[in-house]
């Protein structure tokens, strides 16, 4: 890690004085390439790859004399005449525009990244005609696009499309956060860029200290619930792998069964039996008790300590699966050695299997924290009928990705829920980062082979 | 070998969705009018019915209605800009104004309209709305909506027409009055743990802001109208405040969630309880519990109908205590002590988006959907009360009638007409479930309790509004 930053800061050190290198053995033909891209390509002889380049940028500059330029002023401006149904005026749709801009942007990226690809094939070509060396054809260049630079090609078309429908939403997503759209700021209204949202996440107003309480919580629920998931799916896969249990296939099936009902059915379900007239309730009552409210406006330790239960339900089984599998990869003779030794069962645990489990199930562990982190389904389904005291507009079991729901899909304020996403990705993003560098599985990656 | 597999794989899909975006690319010469219409009307057949009415009067126009086949709740401000909304939309009045604001949905001439005459002030005024100081209504009504009460006939007591019926109407008292209903739920309570009087989920905000309303409290000020002015708590919208944890004081932890929401049909076909509070377009699922609890007692499917249409009645509201304190009896005969129940309300109607390319005919289609034909024939299929008082005559429904009495008069509060109603309901069935869960728990609440937390929903739900704008 340290290493890939080192080599980048010298590269970037190096840049000013490799690019004087570079002019110094330029020729003509590269600078001709600088006028018009693919010019070069033509005195090297390469006309087709030349013509595709002439294209490539006569196209690129179309693009941009047509819409590309006053996408990027779009861009700044978001918008400067409303749009109104009833007078005809169509107007200008920000959120149109603000992702048009982006798209923009990614146009003149590939146009650089093409010029400079360009600039650097014309030299590459016309060093090798000094050298009289034989020059690659078009048709050669083909073949080698289906031999040994095959990757390329396979790449190309999953990269483009990771670029439109992964990468230009998340980067819009981070840009409304930058923006005051949401409210009564939608289209037709304009949009303009704000940092008010962060502003008023930090500032000392209700929603800061409510986003303290609620980020609070969220760690405090993704730690607790990771740690229970994990230690009791590993003991329950130590349990069924001990050789003293009977009927170890019908054991493992019950946490599987758990397992195979999609997880927002087993969620209703325990919303129902928790319920006031729900079947937990009604034995309560029939054994002379008084209804519990579980999921009530007061039942804030109650409500997260079942929420607590109802993830462990859906989550261990897969855990049990995983380190049942992991389990039978241990070698035997470190069993017992440890025991000729007068190891317990204890140390044992200690020092052999958590240690190997540990080692391969750190990424699932972080895995597994993002994912708790972001639970969503667990209090959506269980209490979302409740705001609390002291919360804005949320309840004391809610987490970011809960209160994140409500302020962008029912109230409406996008780039409120934009600026707590990227604090919530800022967050995860970090701590896993860190975790996984400093564990094992990743400093002593060879030590299992 | 896989190189080549994987460079014709590339190719077939790359020429396949091509194909596909040009083959949906294809042009039509006929006016095609889309309708969004709500599940109900589609389930039921009425849409199908009107779209084939429509479309048989006008075949030779060129011009054909359709079911714009979207979610009944679907976005026209998303949607609509793009091309891809509904020409003619029909939503309750919240949901259809919603919109005015951003100049989604059109203006429209209703005065020279044949339905104007017919449709009473308070049900236009829920489609009111102000453009730069100037009047304008952005839909038609078509149907008033408000919760009714639901009750059996055969669970009331033996002796109700001595005992209970003081003011010799023929009518039971308990369903005429809200003291006589709580202490005759309170009487059931006692005798039988496992029964209930009344029951209602109490943070349900449609049904229980009525109780506030009676006693002062609105939501919007100036008619709501002003989303500075949120008045939950004016008044003496604390009386309603009580009411609603006396309530709960009947019932117990059941009416804090869905228990008594999901359960009550079943639960007033087999007696669990005895009257609920539900809209009238439910009534056929309560018909269906009814008559399999008597089918089950050995009648035959015929029988059981009857005896349900004997016995489940659906009327308007029981009356309040002026002084908004039902625990004590009062003089059933003396109107004075008495006040009407007002209730949330809502009035649908069809709208007409701003983004039609086919103006004309998306009017054409709504004055032939708020024709008396159409609105009688959707009041009959729907079980809905028609917002047009010709066909409301001719409907001869005594259920009908209260509710458009209601709206006429102001009982029914029409649910707000302003963008902003979108953030009223969390923060009241919170604060509902708030009151409800100390009356029916620990019931130490005092009526500055309750009328604090009657200013907690307030100022969340300004909270919500104007935080961000």
């Amino acid at each position: 890690m340290k290493n890939a930053f080192r080599q980048l800061w010298q590269k970037i050190r190096n840049l000013p004085s490799a690019v004087k290198e570079f002019f110094k053995e330029s020729g003509r033909e590269t600078y001709a390439s600088m006028c018009f891209m693919g010019v070069g390509q033509m005195i090297n002889g390469q006309y087709i790859k030349g013509l595709l380049y002439m294209l490539a940028e006569g196209g690129l500059i179309a693009y941009f004399a047509l819409r590309g330029i006053s996408d990027i002023i779009g861009f700044f401006t978001l918008g400067t005449v409303k749009a109104d149904a009833w007078l005809g005026i169509e107007g200008d749709n920000s959120v149109i525009m603000l992702l048009m801009g982006i798209f923009a942007w990614f146009a003149l990226g590939v146009l650089v990244y093409l010029y400079i690809h360009n600039i650097k094939d014309a030299k590459k070509y016309a060093d090798m005609k000094i050298f009289k060396e034989h020059l690659p054809s078009f048709r050669d260049d083909l073949s080698a696009l289906i031999n040994s630079k095959f990757y390329k090609l396979a790449l190309f078309l999953p990269l483009v499309g990771v670029l439109i429908f992964n990468v230009l939403p998340i980067v819009f997503m981070i840009l409304i956060a930058f923006t005051n759209y949401g409210g009564t700021i939608v289209p037709p209204e304009l949009v303009d860029w704000s940092l008010d949202s962060f502003g008023k996440l930090v500032t000392g107003s209700e929603l800061s200290q409510s986003f303290i309480r609620i980020l609070g919580w969220n760690l405090l629920w993704a730690f607790a619930s990771t740690m229970f998931n994990y230690f009791v799916g590993l003991g329950l896969a130590i349990l069924f792998n001990k050789k003293c249990v009977k009927g170890k296939a019908i054991w493992r099936a019950f946490p599987v069964l758990a397992y195979a009902i999609p997880g927002f059915i087993t969620l209703l379900a325990f919303k129902f039996m928790f319920s006031n007239g729900g079947p937990i309730n009604n034995m309560i009552v029939d054994n002379g008790g008084k209804i519990i409210d579980f999921f009530g406006i007061n039942s804030k330790w109650m409500a997260r300590g079942i929420g607590l239960f109802v993830n462990a339900w859906l989550s261990i089984p897969s855990i049990m699966l995983l380190a049942t599998g992991i389990l039978s990869n241990i070698n035997n003779d470190l069993y017992e050695a440890a025991r000729i030794d007068g190891a317990s069962g204890w140390v044992q645990f200690k020092s052999i299997t958590l240690p190997f489990v540990l080692f391969s199930t750190t990424p699932v562990l972080i895995n597994q924290f993002i994912g708790n982190f972001n639970n969503f389904g667990v209090f959506f389904f269980l209490r979302s009928d409740v705001l609390s005291d002291g919360y804005f507009l949320a309840s004391d079991t809610d987490l970011l990705i809960n209160w994140l729901y409500r302020m962008s899909i029912e109230k409406n304020y996008y780039s409120i829920g934009a600026a707590i996403s990227l604090i919530i990705f800022l967050i995860t993003s970090a701590l896993s980062l860190i975790v996984y560098v400093r564990s094992a599985s990743y400093k002593k990656e060879d030590t299992f082979r | 070998m896989k190189r080549i597999l994987a460079l014709v794989m590339a190719v077939v899909m790359v020429v396949g969705m091509t194909v596909l975006l040009v083959a949906c690319d294809k042009p039509s010469s006929q006016i095609t009018l889309r309708v969004l219409e709500n599940d109900t009307a589609k389930k039921e057949g009425y849409l199908d019915y009107i779209l084939e009415a429509f479309n048989e009067k006008y075949k030779d126009d060129n011009v054909v209605a359709v079911d714009a086949n979207m979610d009944e709740y679907s976005n026209l401000e998303q949607d609509g800009p793009y091309g891809y909304g509904p020409d003619v939309l029909y939503q309750a009045n919240d949901v259809l104004m919603k919109y005015v604001e951003g100049h989604h949905i059109m203006p429209i001439d209703i005065q020279s309209m044949e339905v104007y005459e017919q449709v009473p002030q308070n049900a236009w005024d829920a489609y009111k709305a102000d453009n730069n100081g100037e009047v304008i209504y952005c839909g038609i009504p078509v149907n008033v909506q408000q919760p009714l009460l639901f009750y059996r006939k055969d669970t009331l007591p033996e002796n109700w027409q001595t005992e209970w019926d003081k003011n010799d109407n023929d009518i039971p008292d308990m369903v005429e009055y809200w003291n006589e209903m709580y202490l005759y739920s309170k009487s059931i309570r006692e005798s039988d743990n496992s029964k209930f009087g009344f029951a209602l989920q109490l943070n349900n905000e449609y049904f229980n802001s009525g109780f506030l309303f009676t006693y002062g409290g609105y939501v919007f000020g100036n008619n709501n109208t002003d989303d500075t002015d949120i008045g939950l708590s004016a008044g003496n919208a604390k009386l309603g405040g009580k009411i609603i944890w006396e309530l709960a004081g009947i019932m117990d932890q059941k009416c804090l969630d869905d228990s008594f929401t999901v359960g009550r049909e079943s639960m007033l076909a087999n007696g669990t309880i005895f009257a609920t509070i539900c809209t009238p377009d439910m009534t056929s699922s309560f018909i269906k519990e009814l008559s399999a609890v008597y089918q089950s007692e050995g009648l035959s499917e015929q029988e059981a109908l009857q005896k349900v249409d004997e016995n489940l009645v659906i009327t308007g509201l029981p009356k309040l205590p002026a002084d908004g304190d039902i625990t004590v009896r009062k003089d059933v005969t003396d109107d004075s002590l008495w006040v009407a129940h007002k209730t949330m309300g809502g009035v649908n109607g069809y709208g007409i988006s701003s983004y039609t390319k086919h103006r004309d005919w998306a009017l054409k289609f709504v004055e032939f959907a708020t024709s008396k034909e159409m609105v009688l024939k959707r009041a009959e299929m729907l079980g809905v009360v028609p917002a047009r008082a010709d066909a409301l005559a001719e409907m001869h429904d005594t259920v009908a009638q209260i509710t458009y009495d209601n709206l006429d008069d102001g009982t029914i509060v029409v649910m707000p007409s302003i963008s902003a109603v979108g953030q009223i309901w969390m923060p009241i069935a919170s604060g509902f479930k708030q009151i409800a869960t100390d009356g029916c728990g620990d019931r130490i609440f005092t009526i500055d309790d309750i009328e604090n937390v009657l200013k907690t929903i307030d100022d969340n739900i300004y909270k919500a509004i104007h935080t961000f704008s």
